[in-house]
């Protein structure tokens, strides 16, 4: 049974230029102790989607479609209920952790913060909880390591503070965005490495740019373009028999591939192009193709692509 | 065309200033002409500070750099700024390094105005030449940084450089802000552009995918010093300093978080190799030629 589902789901923000469609119909679901890999590039709104499960968009925000979490249907909850789910039942774990620490809290302090809200422990057991999980996302002599500030951290470490206070209350669905984003090759390593034991067993969205990490921790992978999802299967799937021509371009674009370049730039989200959405950037693009919007559909099993090259 | 001897760059800190960085600690290299030298590295090894070096943008606490025969690191300022339009530099973040209240017409013509010679009418003609090179629309001249993706920007930054007709530019991780597609856009323009205009080039990434794709040799940092330098067959296929073969394949690297402070003596890379013998932490290793062209700095190899 999946964990989590979403059908339909559409996020739109209203702005002075126009209504951004940063996701549009997106019907996605998560099982339990399954890690789901949700990749793509910048602006195509797989950061939107992660915020949009956990309720963290400003209000001005239009969120339609369902969410449902555990047979709760997220979108409907108060604000009161949804933060006892957030942190606690989902955890997201925020890129560009120079920006998410507070730089005048101790580390300990702040892991210990959603421990304290969250399991109703006193201070001092939640401050040796956090204790706890910074050694197990295996930070050297924690003791005092949780009474210095995130600018005494390096940028490998502060990301494992965010691994540890994402996983302090032992959450069932863990959103990762982008954990590995700036870091040097051998310290990605080491918080793969790290991602793939503390997921064991839960449930994980990973939002990514970087098809080798993805590939390194996922069961299964979502592309994202320009607001919706183009292609989804298993991971092995992806990699050696890739369907849609954008995951196609985006594998050959890696150095290891060749480089070879899609042309063109993503679009807009303002101002979509009519049709497939990436017809504009396709070299295999008909007529058609800049009429018929195409629907996300099963082609091999479990393989699924928005192409009008397979129907 | 440019020649590096013993380059050290230290930057003191603590309250009496007396403690010393040793950012760029003795590097030698040549690059000839026409060719793309690699340089690679973990972040704070001391590329940059290279990069920024060769130009005297920050000045070099000792060593040699020569360029076509003259020694850069004794020419005066006036002299300086003669020579620095054939020696031109990228940057890492193309949104953070154009002004972002120029448009990107004065972007590019800035650094035609500064070289003279060019009335209105020519200095308009060159810029829209330069951006039909680099593979911009004229419709982007009237737009500002913020209105360009980083993409764009970066081939207005590449317009700019190249508007001085360098003969060596330093690409510092021209890339590294951008989406695999647009990367793969700007590399093959890059690559473009180097034959085009028969240049010579610093390449600085901290991804060896990319560094390979992009270079004919390849040097290797760690904490101030080459570790390794040779051509790029030899350094991916016959890796013989253990911190490259821990970039090239990083799974084998262990948990290791230790970093301890740079001791004067020893080896660099001792506190972290596996294969460290005793005498790694007492002597400093000598950079030796194993191949041709191919030095390493590791005692243990030889």
């Amino acid at each position: 049974m999946s964990l989590l589902t979403i059908t339909h789901l559409k996020v739109l923000f209203p702005t002075q230029d126009g209504v951004v469609k940063a996701v549009n119909t997106v019907d996605l679901k998560i099982a339990n102790a399954e890690r789901l890999g949700l990749i793509g590039e910048t602006g195509c709104g797989k950061t939107v989607l992660g915020l949009s499960i956990i309720r963290l968009l400003q209000p001005s925000t239009k969120i339609e479609g369902e969410i449902v979490y555990k047979g709760k249907e997220l979108l409907r909850l108060s604000e009161e209920e949804m933060r006892k789910i957030r942190g606690k039942e989902i955890a997201m774990i925020l890129q560009n952790p120079t920006t998410s620490l507070n730089p005048v809290l101790k580390v300990g302090d702040q892991i210990a913060e959603a421990i304290q809200l969250h399991q109703g422990l006193d201070k001092r057991a939640a401050k040796e909880k956090a204790i706890e999980m910074l050694e197990s996302v295996k930070i050297p002599s924690p003791e005092k390591r949780a009474n210095e500030y995130p600018h005494q951290f390096s940028g490998g470490m502060k990301e494992r503070v965010m691994i540890a206070m994402g996983l302090a209350c032992n959450p069932s669905l863990i959103i990762a965005d982008e954990p590995t984003k700036g870091l040097d090759v051998t310290i990605k390593v080491q918080i793969v490495k790290l991602m793939k034991e503390v997921s064991r067993r839960k449930s994980m969205l990973f939002i990514t740019h970087d098809l080798g990490v993805a590939a390194e921790i996922c069961d299964n992978i979502a592309v994202m373009y320009a607001g919706e999802l183009v292609e989804y299967a298993k991971t092995e799937d992806i990699f050696k028999n890739p369907f849609h021509p954008y995951t196609r371009g985006f594998l050959n674009s890696l150095p290891s591939r060749g480089l070879k370049q899609i042309r063109g730039i993503s679009p807009s989200l303002i101002d979509l192009p009519t049709g497939c959405r990436f017809h504009p950037r396709c070299d295999q693009a008909s007529a058609k193709c800049k009429i018929d919007h195409p629907e996300l559909v099963e082609i091999e099993n479990g393989h699924f692509a928005r192409c009008l090259l397979y129907t | 065309m440019i020649e590096v001897e013993a380059l050290k760059k230290y930057f003191s800190t603590g309250i009496l200033r007396k403690r010393h960085i040793k950012a760029v600690n003795g590097v030698s290299f040549q690059i000839e002409q026409g060719e793309t030298l690699g340089l690679v590295g973990e972040s704070g090894c001391g590329k940059t500070t290279i990069g920024k070096s060769l130009l005297r943008l920050i000045e070099p606490t000792g060593g040699k750099i020569i360029f076509d025969g003259i020694d850069l690191v004794h020419l005066k300022k006036k002299e300086l700024r003669r020579i620095r339009p054939r020696m031109q530099m990228i940057f890492q973040d193309p949104d953070a390094s154009l002004n972002p209240r120029m448009k990107i017409e004065d972007s590019i013509a800035e650094p035609l105005k500064l070289r003279g010679g060019l009335n209105k009418v020519e200095i308009k003609e060159k810029v829209s030449e330069l951006i039909e090179t680099v593979g911009l629309n004229p419709e982007h001249v009237n737009r500002y940084p913020y209105q360009l993706s980083g993409g764009q920007n970066q081939r207005v930054a590449l317009a700019r450089v190249l508007a001085v007709n360098p003969d060596f530019i330093i690409a510092d991780e021209p890339t590294s802000s951008l989406d695999v597609s647009v990367q793969a856009q700007i590399l093959n323009l890059m690559q473009d552009l180097k034959r085009k205009f028969d240049l010579t080039l610093l390449f600085i990434s901290h991804d060896l995918e990319v560094v390979r794709h992009m270079s004919d040799r390849i040097a290797v940092m760690y904490r101030g010093k080459i570790v390794e330098i040779g051509i790029v067959n030899e350094i991916f296929d016959d890796a013989k300093h253990p911190y490259t073969n821990t970039l090239i394949s990083p799974a084998s690297l262990e948990d290791q978080l230790i970093y301890e402070d740079i001791k004067d003596a020893g080896c660099v890379f001792y506190p972290r190799c596996p294969f460290a013998a005793e005498i790694c932490c007492k002597k400093e290793p000598e950079m030796v030629e194993i191949g041709r062209g191919h030095w390493v700095l590791c005692d243990r190899v030889t």
